[in-house]
This record gives structure tokens, C-alpha cells and sequence, in this order.
């Protein structure tokens, strides 16, 4: 593993956290590698942001890039890039000189300007765009375009907010992919804020989960899946409601099946209230039949399952994937 | 209610250098909950708008119950159109906006009353607390509680035979879009209302709709139930805009009757069996596979003339199950190809692809769906 090229150390979110929980402080992010902050709104993800490009916030850290640290330093004198949930270009420039804007700031002569400007292009799918208006271009092209001028700065660190929360969902996947090679060849740290769970799961090497300004945990995928530290920090990794058991016990949506597993298992009868499904996947929004009172529970069921609203499905799953909170 | 018929038809703005819409052919069912999918500029709102009256086509025809519709105004057709963001008067109360289409016809108050109540139990305006109708305005009530009134107020349309709604959705939160497309569901079944719903989301299209049009450049690629449209894409713009990954595609080239793609080899059965007279036509094909109909194999491949053989790119976790980690996994053939299932092996890792089915592909057009035989 190459070292942790972004440190932000003793991280507050907030002058008054709503929590006074212990959660880890710090967080390290190696060259080559994506962390993704989960949270919802409000929740402290721009705050973060903004602290690492340098910009007005209630947040507070140590933060260092490459083992140098930022304290004092402006936005424009730190190797780091923020790319923003709005697509901010200048509406009167062409993609070309976007692309070269932060190397006209810094003085590079209009030759080396343009020699960068096509390179960056070329690597994001605008080669053909050169001389168009941001205007005259896709939401995904210009997401692309803001991307490219975050990258034209040289940075280390590229920093983007919920970039492609304003974009139709087979945009979205397709983005994602080019900004995770994007990562790998050029080395960069890659930090994306989001509130999705799918992909933050489809884009993470290591998670960073936030909840009402505090830092919940910090930790790859597949350890904060299997050990969330809390129901919070659970919640946060499923697109819908946990399930309540009672007794702090909770059952993830995607842990109930349609077939008995071989292992000790717990059973629950749903009557459907409603499904959605996108051929992959199907949620069912049901009705507990021995708890019809309770609120609604969700499982999510592999492809498209026959059923309808009204039916009643028994359920399974193991007992082994029923998360204990009792103690928090 | 009464049934679609979209014959022959075109649509081009003024001036325009392409058709919007270039010989669209449709049959919507009486009753039928149909979707209209695609990306922005695939016309479905422009086709939506010609249903409406709100467009008039540069040629084809439309006709509703078997009426031309090109000899009715719009105000005549019996049809209703609810948009992205709910029209109401903030001036008037939830009742007078509700019943504002039979007031036009001079329907008298009690019966209006009548009517109002009827669509308001039907949409379940008490469980979401409008409070009383007479009484409550627009402005008081949530987005969500906003496109319900909206829908109420097209179905109170006299002689309503067709309902249309472009993305109704858009502005309403997400956690709540379900109970809103099941309330639409609903009342579509309950009151028999043929409608047609425009939307961007496959999730959207696939849950609500009977059947789902793919749109793309103007055009229907596939009319179909979802399962359908997820099992046998006529079009790979279908399979790649239908799941989530969409269908995997790779080249192959198709030699007498076996599909070759360099060392890889896939005997196929006669083509007598797909309809295909003649047998099978030799050339480049496309294969295209759903992220669960293949599998991962790990090692040394031995010389398994089955298996497709590429590394290990990335992986995506979704969870965990009883055999572990599962989630997606991003295979290079060299072509990037998404596999769904167990996770295991690291990235760079050598790795076998076997195929349960799949379907083929010639200039972009279904032409087989085939099975592995089962071993």
C-alpha cells in the first residue's frame, strides 16, 4: 500500500456536536484510492469539503496533503480541487478555455495552456467539444467539464460534493466508472461526498460515515457493512428503513429471502403494500402479518418475483445476520 | 375507457433538420398502465403532448376508443395531462381545485361534492391528513399531498378516457415515490383508466407499467411487459438502459454454427429453432449477458473452450450472504463486464467467465436468446 498521502487529523464537524459519542478523529486517504462520506443532508459532508479546499466552514482539522500541512493556506495554494454539486463553468468561454482557466490564473503560457487543455479532454470524452459553449452541451458533459478544470489545477487531492446528484442514474454509472480509472492512472486522492449507499458501495475503498455532524466510523466497505458500530451507522448503508425487531435487534432489507436457508433461521409473513423494481432488484414494502400495526418492513428480493399488492410472502433469514444494537 | 392507437406517426418542429418523432406505431390496451422510457430527447414528452392536443402531427394518425383524434379539440378528447410540478390555484381550496374540471361543465355543487369524495377516498386524502377539503388550500399541504390533489383534479376530467403523466415524480421525495406510484396503480385499476406515464427511471417505468415503450432518437425500440424488456432486449439499447448495471455486450463472430471469440468456443443449436431460416448467417454478432447470468471462475483456467477469459478489474460490494461477500464485480475480457454474485479473488486476478444464457445480437438487433445446456 503506497502511504496515506491526505491526513485530516482531530476532525471536529460542528462547535457543538449533537452527539458526545467517542468516534475516531482522524482519517487517511492513500494516492490511488476513493473515500467515499456517507451521510444525509446536513449531516457535515460539505462542511468536510470545504474544510479540505480551504473554504469558510464550521468544521475544524489538521489536515496535511504528502505530509505537508495546510494550515494557513488559501484555496488556490493547496494541491487540492473541489468539484461541486452545481455545474460551475463560465457560461461565456468555451470548453477549451475552461479547461485552461486555472493554468491562465497561474501564468502558464497560452501554448502549454492548450497542450493541457486537449490532453484533459481527451481523457474525459470532450475532444470533439473544444470549441463548444458549456451551454450547448449534455449535464453529463458538463459535469465532465467542471471535473476537467478541477484536474487542469494539478491537484493531489480532488475533492467533489455530491457531483452527480442532478444527473439520470445511466449517466451517473457511467461517470462513476471513468472517475474511479481516473484515480488509479493519475494517482490522485479521490474524497466523494454522497448520500447513497449504492454508490458509495460501487466507488469506496475505504467509507467515512457521518450522522448529525459527528464522525459515526471510518473503515472499508466490507468492515463497516460487517461491523457497523451502531444502528445509525447501519442506516446509513441501506437505501431503505432497517427492519426493527425490538430490543435494539434490527434485520437488513437485503437479508430477507424468499428461501429457507439451511442455517437457524427467523421467519416473518409480509403482506405487500408495494414493490418497486428495476429487473435487478425488486424492494417489497410490506405489512408485518403478526404485526400489522408496526411499521412498514422492506426486503429487497433478487430479480423480478411474481407477486402483488395484497399478497401475503413468508420471508427467511439467517439469525446470524440480525444486527444487535441492545448494548448502544 | 377506451384504447390508444398511435399509427404511422411522425412529428418535426418547424425549421427543424430531423423528425423528433419518425413512424411511431403503438397499440395502448383500454385500461392498460403503459410507460413511455428514455433519455432526455427521445420524444416522449413530444408524443405525450400530440396525445394531449397540445401538438398537432406532421403526419400519421392517433385515434382514442376509435375516435381520430386529429378531429377533436383538446378540450373534447376526454383526455388529462399531470405535469412534473402540481398546477393548482393557491386562491381556491382543495375542493374547488379538485372538482375545477366538472365546474367548467356546469356540474352542480352537491354533485361535485359527490364525485370529489369518491377520488378522495380512492387517493386516501384522509390517511394523509388533508383535513377538510372545503376548508384547507394548496399552500398548506406537502409536495407529495400537492401531486395527489393534481391527480384527483385530472381524474374528476369529464368523460376522462385517457390520463397522461409526464414524470409526476420528479419533485416528490424519493422514500415516498413507491406509496405514490401505488396509489396511481390503484386507482388506474380501480377506476380502469387507461394511462400513459413518461418517465427517465427504469425503476419508475418497470414498477408502475403493464407494458413500457423504450424510446430513444425518436423511435420505439421495444414495447413490452418489464420482465420482457429485461430477459429478451430487442435492441442492446434496451438491455444496456434496462438493470442497473445494464446488459453486458462483447464481440463475437459467428463460424457455421458455432459462436468463436478468439480461443473461446460456443456450439449453437440449429437455427431453425430461433425462427431463423437458412441457418445461421456468418459475420460479426454481439453477445450480450445480465451481471447474474454469469459466473466467476478463480485459478488457472484449463483449457475450457467455454470459458471467456479476462482479470479481475474492481469490485462492488452489496452485501453479504451465507456464502460471504457479494456485489458486483468488474471483469476485463478486455471489454469491462460486470458480473453479479459472490466476491472473491483480488484485482489483477486471472479470471474465467461462465455463461448460463445470453442473448444475440446482429447490427444492434435481438436475433436469439440461447440457454447453456444443462449439465
Amino acid at each position: 500500500m503506497p502511504s496515506p498521502s491526505l491526513i485530516i487529523d482531530t476532525l471536529t464537524l460542528a462547535p457543538k456536536p449533537e452527539s458526545t459519542a467517542v468516534w475516531p478523529k482522524k482519517i487517511e486517504c492513500s494516492t490511488g484510492s476513493v473515500t467515499v462520506i456517507l451521510g444525509r443532508n446536513h449531516s457535515g459532508k460539505t462542511a468536510l469539503c470545504r474544510l479540505l479546499a480551504g473554504l469558510p466552514t464550521a468544521a475544524t482539522a489538521a489536515v496535511s496533503v504528502g505530509g505537508q500541512s495546510m494550515a494557513g493556506l488559501r484555496p488556490a495554494q493547496r494541491p487540492v480541487a473541489m468539484v461541486q454539486q452545481a455545474f460551475v463553468n463560465y457560461p461565456h468561454w468555451t470548453v477549451a478555455e475552461n479547461l485552461a482557466s486555472p493554468l491562465r490564473a497561474r501564468g502558464v503560457p497560452a501554448a502549454q495552456r492548450a497542450e493541457r487543455a486537449s490532453a484533459i479532454a481527451e481523457s474525459l470524452g470532450l475532444a470533439g467539444l473544444l470549441t463548444r459553449l458549456p451551454e450547448q452541451l449534455s449535464g453529463g458533459q458538463q459535469q465532465r467539464l467542471a471535473i476537467g478544470r478541477a484536474l487542469a489545477k494539478d491537484a493531489r487531492v480532488l475533492v467533489l460534493d455530491e457531483p452527480f446528484v442532478n444527473l439520470d442514474y445511466k449517466l451517473r454509472e457511467g461517470l462513476e466508472q471513468e472517475l474511479l480509472a481516473l484515480a488509479r492512472q493519475q494517482g490522485l486522492v479521490l474524497v466523494y461526498a454522497s448520500s447513497d449507499p449504492r454508490e458509495a458501495f460501487a466507488l469506496a475503498d475505504q467509507l467515512v460515515l457521518l450522522d448529525a455532524h459527528c464522525l459515526l466510523q471510518v473503515g472499508a466497505p466490507a468492515q463497516v457493512y460487517r461491523e457497523p458500530v451502531s444502528h445509525r451507522a447501519a442506516q446509513l448503508l441501506s437505501e431503505q428503513d432497517l427492519n426493527a425487531l425490538g430490543g435494539g435487534h434490527w434485520l437488513r432489507p437485503e437479508h430477507l429471502s424468499l428461501e429457507v436457508p439451511a442455517t437457524h433461521s427467523f421467519s416473518t409473513t409480509l403482506v405487500v403494500h408495494g414493490l418497486e423494481t428495476n429487473g435487478s432488484q425488486t424492494f417489497l414494502h410490506g405489512a408485518r402479518a403478526e404485526h400489522p400495526e408496526e411499521p412498514l418492513w422492506h426486503a429487497r428480493l433478487d430479480g423480478m418475483p411474481a407477486m402483488a399488492v395484497g399478497d401475503a410472502v413468508p420471508l427467511h433469514a439467517r439469525s446470524c445476520d440480525v444486527l444487535d444494537f441492545s448494548d448502544r | 375507457m377506451a384504447a390508444v392507437t398511435i399509427d404511422d406517426l411522425s412529428f418535426s418542429y418547424p425549421g427543424a433538420p430531423a423528425a423528433t418523432l419518425a413512424g411511431l406505431n403503438l397499440q395502448i390496451a383500454s385500461g392498460e398502465a403503459h410507460a413511455l422510457l428514455g433519455g432526455s430527447g427521445a420524444g416522449k414528452t413530444t408524443l405525450l403532448n400530440l396525445l394531449s392536443g397540445l401538438l398537432k402531427p406532421t403526419a400519421g394518425a392517433l385515434s382514442l376508443g376509435g375516435r381520430d383524434l386529429a378531429q377533436l379539440a383538446p378540450g373534447d378528447r376526454g383526455v388529462a395531462q399531470v405535469f412534473q410540478f402540481p398546477v393548482l390555484y393557491d386562491s381556491l381550496s382543495v375542493l374547488d381545485n379538485l372538482t375545477m374540471p366538472l365546474r367548467a361543465r356546469g356540474v352542480g355543487a352537491r354533485e361535485r361534492r359527490a364525485q370529489a369524495d369518491v377520488v378522495a377516498r380512492q387517493l386516501a386524502f384522509a390517511d394523509l391528513g388533508f383535513g377538510a377539503l372545503d376548508r384547507v388550500r394548496p399552500a398548506t399541504l406537502s409536495l407529495y399531498q400537492k401531486q395527489l390533489l393534481a391527480v384527483g383534479k385530472a381524474l374528476l376530467t369529464p368523460d376522462l378516457a385517457l390520463l397522461l403523466l409526464d414524470e409526476p415524480l420528479t419533485a416528490v421525495e424519493p422514500s415516498l415515490k413507491w406509496r405514490l406510484r401505488q396509489t396511481l396503480k390503484a386507482v388506474q385499476a380501480d377506476r380502469g383508466v387507461t394511462m400513459v406515464y413518461v418517465t427517465h427511471d427504469q425503476t419508475e417505468a418497470l414498477t408502475f407499467a403493464d407494458r413500457v415503450s423504450v424510446m430513444r432518437d425518436g423511435k420505439i425500440l421495444q414495447s413490452a411487459a418489464p420482465s420482457a424488456l429485461y430477459d429478451a432486449p430487442e435492441h442492446t439499447w434496451v438491455g444496456h438502459f434496462i438493470g442497473s448495471p445494464g446488459l453486458n455486450l462483447i464481440d463475437a463472430e459467428l463460424v457455421g454454427d458455432v459462436l468463436v471469440r478468439e480461443d473461446w468456443r460456443w456450439p449453437l443449436p440449429a437455427a431453425e429453432h430461433f425462427g431463423l431460416s437458412g441457418g445461421w448467417l456468418p459475420g460479426s454478432v454481439q453477445l450480450g449477458f445480465r451481471p447474474e447470468w454469469a459466473r466467476v471462475q478463480l485459478g488457472p483456467t484449463a483449457e475450457d473452450a467455454a470459458v471467456l477469459r479476462g482479470a479481475i478489474a474492481s469490485q462492488a460490494l452489496q452485501g453479504l450472504d451465507a456464502d460471504g461477500e457479494f456485489g458486483l464485480t468488474e471483469v476485463r475480457l478486455p471489454e469491462p463486464v460486470r458480473v453479479r454474485g459472490p466476491l472473491s479473488g483480488e484485482p489483477g486476478a486471472l479470471a474465467g467467465l461462465v455463461l448460463s444464457r445470453f442473448v444475440l445480437f446482429r447490427e444492434q438487433q435481438r436475433i436469439a436468446s440461447i440457454e447453456a445446456p444443462s449439465c
